[in-house]
């Protein structure tokens, strides 16, 4: 009978227990614990400055907060008004609030993308002196 | 191998003596550097892995809870890189069916030397998916092992199981399939 070495399942495990060992090459240690030693020797990594960006983070938070406040209350104030409830003083209240919402939409999505380019450069400058 | 070794050089690196990071080195560089050897099949490549493997130990040797054995910590740490390094760089590998078959398939059937046998053993691992590869090189290499492979890919030993079988059944097959189907390639 033929040998078939696939219908052997004792077969398949000793050829993958028996794979080949190779030895660490001659200058392996000595090169890697060269490495240790600059490892070692070398300064610490500078930390993110977690206690100078809070200022900036908290902003950040507060002004996302915001954006999100003045979206609903500029979404719930521009949806239809009842033809009873119509008056006049009421119709300029409303154009008048929609202006100013709309202004400081603007402004704090301004303000947010300035205080993400700022983060992103001040980290991509750290990393580049580190 | 000793675990008390391993304990008192991790204090002594630990306490500032770098020195005794060579001890650690030279117990267990044999078996990562085989280990990355069966992951890529290539040696000056499985001797870089093992050596950013060393680097990243000596970077996290703080962090080694002594709940596990610091050769169980090791060779999760080592595989762990291992695997992502290979899917950032795969190693060069053929498809399955792309291996090539021997010259002359009669000598399948009259008993491969054991050579070529590996060989052709060794391509079908590597051209294996990843998921079933990497269970068949760590169950292996852990004296066939399923909680040690476990804890070195760090899933459950279900999974490996499945794998494990899943990954047999595939080189299974393909062999016999190279072996039910001579062929010459050069006359």
């Amino acid at each position: 009978m033929k040998r078939r070495i696939g219908q052997d399942e004792d077969e398949i495990d000793r050829m993958l227990e028996l794979q080949p060992r190779i030895l660490p090459s001659a200058g392996f240690t000595s090169s890697l614990m060269k490495a240790i030693r600059l490892e070692a020797a070398a300064p610490p990594p500078i930390l993110f400055p977690w206690k100078r960006a809070l200022p900036g983070l908290a902003a950040g938070a507060f002004a996302l907060a915001l954006v999100v406040v003045v979206t609903v209350v500029a979404v719930r104030s521009s949806q239809p008004i009842s033809a009873g409830s119509l008056s006049f003083s009421s119709f300029l209240s409303t154009v008048r609030i929609e202006e100013r919402l709309q202004g400081a939409v603007s402004w704090t999505f301004l303000a947010l993308v300035v205080t993400f380019l700022s983060v992103k450069l001040s980290m991509r400058l750290a990393a580049s002196q580190a | 191998m000793s675990a008390s070794e391993d304990l008192s050089d991790v204090e002594r690196v630990l306490a500032g003596d770098i020195a005794a990071f060579e001890g650690i080195v030279l117990r267990w560089q044999g078996p990562l550097i085989n280990l990355g050897y069966r992951f890529c099949q290539d040696r000056g490549r499985a001797e870089e892995l093992a050596q950013e493997a060393f680097l990243r130990c000596y970077r996290a040797l703080a962090r080694w809870r002594r709940d596990a054995a610091f050769s169980t910590w090791l060779f999760a740490l080592a595989t762990n890189l291992y695997r992502t390094e290979l899917r950032r760089i795969p190693p060069r590998t053929q498809s399955l069916d792309e291996i090539a078959e021997p010259a002359d398939a009669r000598v399948f059937d009259e008993g491969l030397e054991d050579k070529d046998r590996d060989l052709v053993v060794r391509r079908a691992l590597v051209a294996l998916p990843a998921k079933y590869r990497e269970v068949l090189i760590l169950f292996y290499f852990h004296d066939m092992d399923v909680a040690a492979a476990a804890l070195s890919l760090g899933l459950p030993e279900g999974t490996i199981k499945a794998r494990l079988f899943r990954g047999r059944e595939i080189l299974r097959s393909k062999l016999a399939q190279m072996l039910a189907a001579p062929r010459f390639k050069e006359a």
